[in-house]
Formats: C-alpha cells, sequence, structure tokens
C-alpha cells in the first residue's frame, strides 16, 4: 500500500483508490513548493515544554536524587545523605530485583502482546458501525474507565474459588477442583498479566479504530471489486493504515506494562509470597510500605533506564519514518 | 458500508461481549445485593436485589463531588489539550535532535511512578500554594496525562498532508492561521478521541486527589470511591454503586464523542 | 533511633513499647482503679476548629467520629471539628508529605503500629507536656502509650486483638465444643472438612496485616523476634501450610486481607474464623447462624498482638490546644471510650471503661478480654526498632504467605526469613 493510506486516521485518504496510489491527490492543485520551514514549528513546543519542566522535570530530578541518596521516613523531610549507587546495589545484593526483572520481562511480553493483538482484532471486529459493535465498544470503554480497584475485584471474583469461571468449569466437568488463578505462583503471574492485557485493550482498541475510520469505504468497495477476501482486506488496507498508529500504541502498551501496579495491588498484593512482584509493584513497596524512599526509588530509576532503551529504539523508527516521508 | 460479518469477526465480537460484558454485569448485579448476600451468593445471580447501596450513595456529599470531579475533568482535559495539541504537531512537523530527545523524555515522564510524583510535587505545591485547591490537582493531572496526549496525537498530525500546508503558506496563510484552519480540522478524529481518553482519565484519577485536597469535602467522585475500602473492611455494595454512578457521565461523554466521530467521518471532507 | 515506652526505656533501649501482662489486666478492668470518668471541659467560647484525619469508612466507626465530634462540639461553643478521611494506603505518606510542606491535620487517628514511622518523619508533634499533666494518665496501661527516645507521641483510647471465632451450628452438627488447644483445633477442623465445611478462615496476605494474623501460630512453636529461631518458625509455617494441604484452608486466603475471610465465615459454612473484635458489627448484620468466641487455642507460649488505632496531635496542629481537649474529651475519656465499645466493639484502654457494664456484660469481649491477660503481646514487638517495623512486617508477611501459597517449602521461608530480620534487628 502507499505510504498516503499507510498515514492514515486523515480523511483526506478519501479519495483514493485502492490499487492505485500513484495519483496523490490533495485537494488543491499542486503549485511547486518552497517547502515547509519546518523547524519554526518549534514555536508549538513552548507551552508543553514550559509546564512539563515545572510539573515534570523537577519530580524526575527528585526521583533520581533520592535514588542516590539515603531517604526514609525520617530523612525525607530533612537532608538526604549521598549514598552513591549503595540503593542499587542493595537492590540486587537481596536479589529481589533480578526476580523482579524476570517476572516483570515476561509479565510485559504477556501484557504487550495479548493487548496490542487483542486491540487490533477488537478494532476490526468493532469497525463496523452497527449496533452490537457500538454496544460493545460502550461497554468497553465503561469499564476502561472504571477504577482499578473496582476492575481488580471484580477480577479477584471472578478468578476466586467460588468465581463464575471456576464454578463453570467445575459444573462442566472440565477440571476436578478449581483453578488456582490467584493464589498459585504461576498461574497468579499469568492472572494478572491476562486482566492487565484485558485492562489496556479497550483503550489499544479505541485508538485503532480511529485510526481504521479513516479508510474510506471507496477503498474497500474497489478492494471487493478487485475479488478481495476478508484476509486481504486486513492485510493490505487495514494493517497498513494502522501501521504509525501500531508503533505508538506498542510504545504506550509496554509503558503501561511497565509501570502497571495497582491491579496487583487490589489482585494479589504481590503474592502468593512474592510471585506477582514485578518492578513497579516492588519499587511501591520499597518505598511506601518500608519507607525506603532511596531503594524504592532505586528500583523506579532502574524501571525507567530499562525503558530508555526502549525510547531510543521509538525515536529512532520514528526518525526513520521521517525520513521515508 | 454493507459488509457481511465473518465467523472469525462473530467469534471476537462474542468473545468481547462476554469478556467486557460479564464484569460489568457483575458489577451492577453486586451493587444491588447486600453485605451479606456479596460472599454467599458470589457466582450466583439470584438474590433478594436491594438498593441500599444506592439511596446511601445518594447524599449530599455526592453532588459536591460531582462538581468536584467535573470542574478537575474539564479543567485537566482543557489544559492538557491546549499544551499537548501544539506540542504534538510541533513534534509531528520537526526533526533532529530536540525532537528526538523530547519524544524520549515523554516516554520517561510517562514511566515515572505516579506515587513517587506526589512528594515533590506536594512541596512543591505547598511552596506555591496550590495545596487543597482544584487548580493543584488540574496541574498535577495534566503534567501526567499531557506527555501521554503528546505521544498519541503525534501520529494524527503526520497523517494530514504537508502538501496541504504548503498550499496555504503560499496563499499567504501564516503559520499560526495555517494550523488552526487546515491542520486542526483535519487531525480531529485524533484530537476526539486523545480528548476523550484524557477526560475519562482525568475522571477516574484519585492518587492527586487524595493527597492534594486536605479537606473531605472537596474531594472529587474518585476519591470518594476510595472511602469504600478500608483496611477494616471493603462495602462491595457501596463501591460498585459508587463505581456505576461515577461513570455514568463516563458514558454520557463516550456516547456523545463516538457520534460525533462517527458523523464527522461522514462528512468527512476536507477544505 | 527507637520508639519505647518511657517507663521501661532503661531496660530496652530499643524498644518501641513493652506491656507487661500486669499492665493489660487494667484493660479489662480487673484491678479497681476507679478514678472519675471523663475530665469536664470548660466550655471555650472561640470560634474556632480541628481538623482530624482518620482512615475509617466502615458504617460502625465512622459514626464513632461523628459522635465524638458531636461530643466535643456540645461542650465546646462556636468550636468544629471536621473529620477527614484519608485513605488507608495514602494515610502515612500523606501525613509525611504534609508535614514537609509544613501543614497538616490537628488531629490524627492512624494504625498504632506506624507510631514509630510518623513520629521519626515528622508528622506527630510531641504529646509529653499535655500526657504528663493529664491527671488520668495512670488509667492507661503502658502498653498503650507510643513514645520514641521518651517523648509520647501519641495514646490509643483502645486496642483490637484476634480471637478464634466459631460457627456453633456446625460444631453443634459435628458434636465438638470449641477447642482449647492447637490438636483440638485440627481435629475440630478435619471433622468440619468430613462434614463438608470449610475448616478455617484467616488472612495470608503478603503484608503487615499477615504477620499479625501469622504470629500467634507462629510464637506458639517459640517463635519470638527476641531471639528468631528458623526452627520453631519452620514449625510455625508447616503447621498452617499443613492445614492448607490437608484441605482444612483454602490457599486462597494468600489473596485474602482480614475483611475477606471474616465475609466468608460470616456467609457460613466455615467452622472457624481468626479474626478481630472489630468484626462484631459484621457478625451481627451478616451471619444469619449462631457464633461465638474463644481466645486463640495457643500454648504457653502463644502471644497475641494488641493492635488499635492511636491518637496524636498533628506537628503542624493550628490549634494544638484545642486538638489536646478533643483527644482528653473523646478518645481518651470513659465515655468516649463507652461509645467505641457500644459502636464497634473496641476494647476500652482505660482501667475504668473496662469495667463499664458496656464491656464487662458482652459475651462476645469477654474472650478477647481473657485473651489480653494470657496472650497479650506488643504490637509491634519491643525488640523491633522503629525504623525496621515495617520491613519485619513486610518480610514476615511475604513468608507466611510464600509457605501457604506453596511458593516455597516452609524450611526455605524460614531460614530466608531469619536471615533477613537478623538484619533488620540490627538496623
Amino acid at each position: 500500500m502507499t505510504d498516503q493510506l499507510a498515514s492514515a486516521p486523515s480523511p483526506t485518504t478519501t479519495r483514493k483508490p485502492a490499487s492505485g496510489g500513484a495519483d496523490r491527490a490533495p485537494a488543491r492543485p499542486r503549485r511547486p513548493s518552497k517547502g515547509l520551514k519546518r523547524q519554526n514549528r518549534l514555536v508549538f513546543l513552548i507551552p508543553a515544554t514550559a509546564f512539563l519542566l515545572a510539573f515534570s522535570v523537577y519530580p524526575l530530578i527528585t526521583l533520581v536524587r533520592m535514588s542516590v541518596s539515603k531517604v526514609n521516613s525520617a530523612t525525607l523531610n530533612g537532608d538526604w545523605v549521598f549514598t552513591g549507587l549503595e540503593n542499587f546495589r542493595v537492590g540486587f545484593a537481596s536479589g529481589e530485583t533480578t526476580q523482579a526483572l524476570w517476572r516483570t520481562g515476561l509479565f510485559v511480553l504477556v501484557v504487550t502482546v495479548v493487548g496490542m493483538v487483542g486491540g487490533l482484532a477488537a478494532a476490526i471486529a468493532l469497525r463496523t458501525t452497527g449496533r452490537w459493535s457500538g454496544i460493545v465498544l460502550a461497554v468497553m470503554v465503561f469499564v476502561w474507565a472504571l477504577p482499578p480497584v473496582v476492575n481488580g475485584s471484580v477480577w479477584k471474583f471472578l478468578l476466586g474459588d467460588a468465581g463464575l469461571i471456576n464454578t463453570i468449569v467445575l459444573k462442566t466437568g472440565l477440571v476436578d477442583s478449581a483453578i488456582p488463578f490467584l493464589y498459585d505462583q504461576h498461574w497468579a503471574l499469568a492472572s494478572v498479566a491476562f486482566v492487565n492485557s484485558w485492562s489496556v485493550i479497550p483503550f489499544n482498541a479505541l485508538v485503532f479504530r480511529a485510526a481504521l475510520m479513516g479508510i474510506s469505504p471507496e477503498v474497500f468497495e474497489a478492494s471487493a471489486l478487485d475479488g478481495a477476501n476478508k484476509w486481504q482486506e486486513i492485510r493490505h488496507i487495514m494493517l497498513p493504515a494502522a501501521r504509525p498508529t501500531t508503533l505508538v500504541l506498542f510504545v504506550l502498551t509496554v509503558v503501561f506494562a511497565f509501570r502497571s501496579f495497582d491491579l496487583i495491588y487490589v489482585m494479589t498484593y504481590g503474592g502468593p509470597g512474592t510471585a506477582t512482584n514485578t518492578l513497579p509493584f516492588l519499587g511501591y513497596l520499597q518505598a511506601f510500605v518500608r519507607y525506603d524512599f532511596g531503594l524504592g526509588s532505586a528500583t523506579s530509576v532502574f524501571t525507567v533506564l530499562f525503558v530508555i532503551v526502549l525510547a531510543v529504539v521509538y525515536a529512532r523508527s520514528i526518525r526513520r519514518e521521517e525520513s521515508d516521508s | 458500508m454493507k459488509q457481511t460479518a465473518g465467523p472469525v469477526t462473530i467469534t471476537i465480537k462474542v468473545l468481547l461481549t462476554l469478556l467486557y460484558g460479564i464484569p460489568l454485569f457483575w458489577i451492577l448485579l453486586t451493587s444491588f445485593k447486600s453485605s451479606a448476600d456479596v460472599m454467599s451468593t458470589q457466582s450466583s445471580i439470584f438474590f433478594r436485589p436491594v438498593t441500599t447501596a444506592y439511596v446511601e450513595a445518594f447524599n449530599g456529599e455526592l453532588f459536591t463531588a460531582l462538581g468536584q470531579s467535573v470542574a478537575i475533568a474539564l479543567g485537566t482535559t482543557a489544559l492538557t489539550m491546549l499544551i499537548a495539541i501544539p506540542a504534538a504537531y510541533g513534534l509531528a512537523r520537526t526533526s533532529g535532535y530536540i525532537t528526538t530527545i523530547g519524544l524520549g523524555l515523554l516516554i520517561v515522564f510517562q514511566m515515572m511512578p505516579q506515587t513517587a510524583n506526589v512528594i515533590p510535587l506536594f512541596q512543591l505545591f505547598g511552596k506555591w500554594s496550590m495545596l487543597d485547591s482544584v487548580l493543584g490537582v488540574v496541574v498535577a493531572d495534566t503534567a501526567l496525562l499531557a506527555p501521554f496526549a503528546i505521544i498519541l496525537l503525534r501520529p494524527f498530525f503526520r497523517g494530514v498532508p504537508p502538501e496541504l500546508e504548503e498550499a496555504a503558506s503560499i496563499d499567504g496563510s501564516g503559520m499560526l492561521r495555517t494550523f488552526f484552519s487546515i491542520v486542526l480540522p483535519i487531525a480531529r478524529n485524533g484530537i476526539f478521541t486523545a480528548g476523550t481518553l484524557v477526560l475519562l482519565m482525568s475522571w477516574g484519577e484519585f492518587l492527586y486527589a487524595v493527597n492534594f485536597f486536605l479537606s473531605p469535602g472537596s474531594y472529587p467522585l474518585s476519591a470518594l470511591l476510595s472511602q469504600q475500602v478500608s483496611a477494616f473492611g471493603i462495602n462491595w455494595p457501596g463501591l460498585m454503586a459508587l463505581a456505576v454512578l461515577t461513570s455514568i457521565p463516563v458514558l454520557i461523554v463516550f456516547s456523545s464523542t463516538y457520534k460525533l466521530l462517527r458523523d464527522g467521518l461522514t462528512v468527512g471532507a476536507v477544505k | 533511633m527507637s520508639i519505647q515506652s518511657a517507663g521501661t526505656r532503661r531496660n530496652t533501649p530499643l524498644s518501641m513499647r513493652r506491656l507487661t501482662a500486669a499492665a493489660s489486666l487494667a484493660v479489662i478492668g480487673s484491678l479497681a482503679l476507679a478514678a472519675c470518668g471523663s475530665s469536664g471541659d470548660a466550655a471555650a467560647g472561640s470560634a474556632d476548629k480541628i481538623t482530624v484525619w482518620h482512615y475509617f469508612s466502615d458504617a460502625n466507626q465512622v459514626k464513632v467520629m461523628d459522635d465524638y465530634a458531636d461530643m466535643f462540639e456540645k461542650t465546646h461553643d462556636g468550636v468544629t471539628v471536621e473529620n477527614v478521611f484519608v485513605p488507608y494506603d495514602q494515610m502515612n505518606s500523606k501525613l509525611i508529605s504534609a508535614a514537609g510542606a509544613k501543614t497538616g491535620p490537628d488531629v490524627v487517628v492512624f494504625n498504632g503500629a506506624d507510631a514509630g514511622t510518623l513520629a521519626l518523619g515528622g508528622a506527630l508533634a510531641p504529646m509529653d507536656t499535655q500526657w504528663d499533666a493529664y491527671a488520668d494518665k495512670d488509667q492507661f496501661p503502658e502498653s498503650v502509650v507510643h513514645s520514641l527516645d521518651g517523648v509520647t507521641y501519641a495514646v490509643q483510647g483502645y486496642v483490637n486483638l484476634l480471637g478464634l471465632w466459631y460457627n456453633a451450628d456446625i460444631l453443634a452438627e459435628i458434636g465438638v465444643e470449641p477447642p482449647t488447644t492447637i490438636d483440638e483445633l485440627e481435629s475440630d477442623m478435619a471433622a468440619a472438612k468430613d462434614a463438608g465445611y470449610s475448616g478455617i478462615t484467616l488472612s495470608g496476605l503478603p503484608q503487615s496485616q499477615g504477620e499479625w494474623q501469622a504470629f500467634p501460630w507462629l510464637s506458639t512453636e517459640g517463635f519470638t523476634y527476641e531471639a528468631p529461631d528458623a526452627a520453631a518458625l519452620e514449625a510455625g509455617l508447616a503447621r498452617a501450610r499443613g492445614w492448607v494441604e490437608d484441605g482444612y484452608l483454602t490457599q486462597e486466603a494468600v489473596t485474602w486481607d482480614q475483611t475477606v475471610p471474616f465475609q466468608k465465615f460470616a456467609a457460613g459454612g466455615v467452622a472457624f474464623a481468626q479474626n478481630g473484635n472489630w468484626q462484631m458489627g459484621t457478625a451481627a448484620s451478616d451471619a444469619k447462624f449462631k457464633y461465638g468466641v474463644v481466645p486463640l487455642p495457643l500454648g504457653d507460649d502463644g502471644q497475641v498482638y494488641l493492635g488499635g488505632e492511636a491518637e496524636g496531635i498533628g506537628s503542624f496542629a493550628k490549634n494544638p490546644d484545642l486538638a489536646w481537649e478533643y483527644l482528653e474529651g473523646t478518645y481518651f475519656s470513659a465515655d468516649g471510650q463507652i461509645v467505641a465499645v457500644n459502636n464497634v466493639g473496641s476494647l476500652p484502654s482505660r482501667a475504668d471503661a473496662g469495667q463499664d457494664p458496656a464491656v464487662t456484660d458482652n459475651e462476645l469481649l469477654k474472650p478477647f478480654a481473657e485473651t489480653i491477660v494470657r496472650f497479650g503481646a506488643n504490637y509491634p514487638s519491643s525488640v523491633i526498632p522503629a525504623a525496621a517495623v515495617a520491613d519485619v512486617q513486610l518480610t514476615m508477611g511475604q513468608t507466611w504467605s510464600a509457605v501457604l501459597g506453596g511458593q516455597k517449602s516452609p524450611a526455605d521461608a524460614a531460614t530466608s526469613a531469619v536471615a533477613t530480620i537478623d538484619g533488620l534487628l540490627k538496623k
């Protein structure tokens, strides 16, 4: 597909034949261009830069400072003694950070794959404007907007021994005893990963859908005339249209997975034992349960560093995308 | 567009209906249970429905909180979009190190644990007399959501064909005018989507609200919700009833923007 | 640094608080320290407001707060009391960050075990002056007075503790009496299981609530924080894991805080629940069967923590004097403590209030009062330094949860827990 189609969610693509793509036809006749003075557009960054400098950079600096200092409840409001990388050393020496890192890796992988594939599948299935699609979409957004304590509690009930799911599988004789969704160490990690994916799918579906809605009906009509089947439509029309959004959603989903802690808090509190202690939850426990703010910040900074790798990949692929266009 | 839904599509739709419908149905059921029935009829739909939880939820506090929620959500959405739209456009139309670093930083901001932000922001707001005010919470929520909104909006602005802007600038339109008359209308799908999401997220945000308001009279709905959960017990029907009540505005917002989005597309023209 | 009660400071320099059985006797009111009731207040005429931060959301507990506000406003013309709910999880960090911004409430009602953390964080004002001058202070056992380095920061108006709730209908059906030893408990649970019921519910959550519930079972095998012994810990953990393996206790308990197991018990079908006196309201409203309470069936070594909320004055209180008067007139007065007995079923900390018919005539409170005498233990243990309390509780909670949930064997869990705790106790 063409680049222009790929750059969907804009309705400009409305007047384009599916197979063609040669005629890039903006609404106005094309004139010789002097090119935009693009860098002028940096002006648009000023408000956000000013705001975020004041209210996001300061907390970030505080977090980094805490991670290299000894900060507990006694010293939080006083002077912070610089301790270098001691907090990081302690985290790794106790084995907590390393174990949490593996769990987080697994967790992020599941949430990202299920969240992305599920989101795209939902967007494609709900692309139509029928009543059913509308209602399902509304329910999904409604549920997505509910606080995690509500969603987490609901799933805790549904996944419990006396919950709906176990009741059904027991009644139908699929299993002999209740599935230990939340209290077996392996099941528990799988369950919290599943519920986190579940909670990100509506968001991904909504954004993917916004991208798909940008494809004009004519494109589908043309492809239908060409005798394209459903799969070909998805592969050649929808996937390319969703591509730019895919990258963004991928980044947002990974970030969501990397920082998600409230559903774990509600559903397992990191348990049984420490089986669902992912990095963000570990950081929470260290800073706000053990009141070792230094140690907790070190865990958070470590997580952020980990994600910076991702940020570099993101920024690089964006530059590649720019050189394409 | 007329399309026949294939078996795969139907399967996905059924699956989604169950996956999201059942939890919602369960929330509704629980909100009509008496607290004694919550545990004893956990997987059953047969119980004696009561509206106690709703009756208890409806008091003066609820409406004060509703007002606070509206103020916070609208304020946050306005402020967030005000700074995120230009920033996303700027980042979509520039390249080079500043852009790359900016995008990287946004992801880092996204990654900051919200709990870790509370302490420094509290100090900051204390110094600037922004504690215990809607403004403080709006600012904190904006700092939380703006990076997200910028990252989300950027591809929508990249979807605006540069040729249109070039044409406009040749016609003598200034940068700002082009932005307002050409770019914004074309990117409105994305703006609506991002705006709706920001509105919904700020509606549900409670950690900042609970920490930066010092008196309960100022708590928004989301903070009232947290009141149903304590170290001494969870009021399940109360929690679920309040969740339903607080989410009704969410549903209204969503269904109206949903229509807007759909209608916007069928009209669909670019000037 | 450490937090400790003033009286025992010299003996235990790193102690948090000390409770002696003799002191706790006062709680149940068997000592005749019959001093007069609440201190009468001269009405202060100033139009003023005090802010009280608390984390109660249960209707009965909120009613206590409202009643206290009424009581105080009646005796103080023009004064208003504003009760501010702060979620339990946010309470400590909000108090400490508020102190950093030089603001905060007049009165704080918080989990007594966190007194050290809050005092270290500078969120509580020293209460020595007021407390030392307080005529009724002898009514209070030392165990409810929270001090750090000899400075008093908060006092508890009541204590909360665990007992063994039983479903009398089930026990009657299987033909047993409430257990008095741990072996009886196990055979009763076996009989209940054979009759198609669950044995017991308790909390196995990997945090302080888990530790609070685990400690009685661990201490009865000889585990203490004074001399942490891996073998004793392993024995306690193995016993509880055995309950899971024998089907008396569902492994699901690792996802339960203290609320859910009691709701499960109240829903019926469970013979026993290890839970607190504060559940009386839930039992009365939700349980559709006959129930009762006995002390946990622990041996001679068994210990049951004495918990509850402590009340202190915020370090940046706008009205510290009025705040003290509020505490004096409500939480610390005999009348005020009876309000809490009647609404929530808490055990008053004053000796005279403990003799009130509201306490002595309450059949459900008796076993709890008996537990205080037989098993009462400082919460947290006095040998744990204030700065390490939260760490120790989390470590033990995670250990308890890991064993109940089968993540670790009792032996492995006990060894690593004792190693960690040894390090923390030296903090």
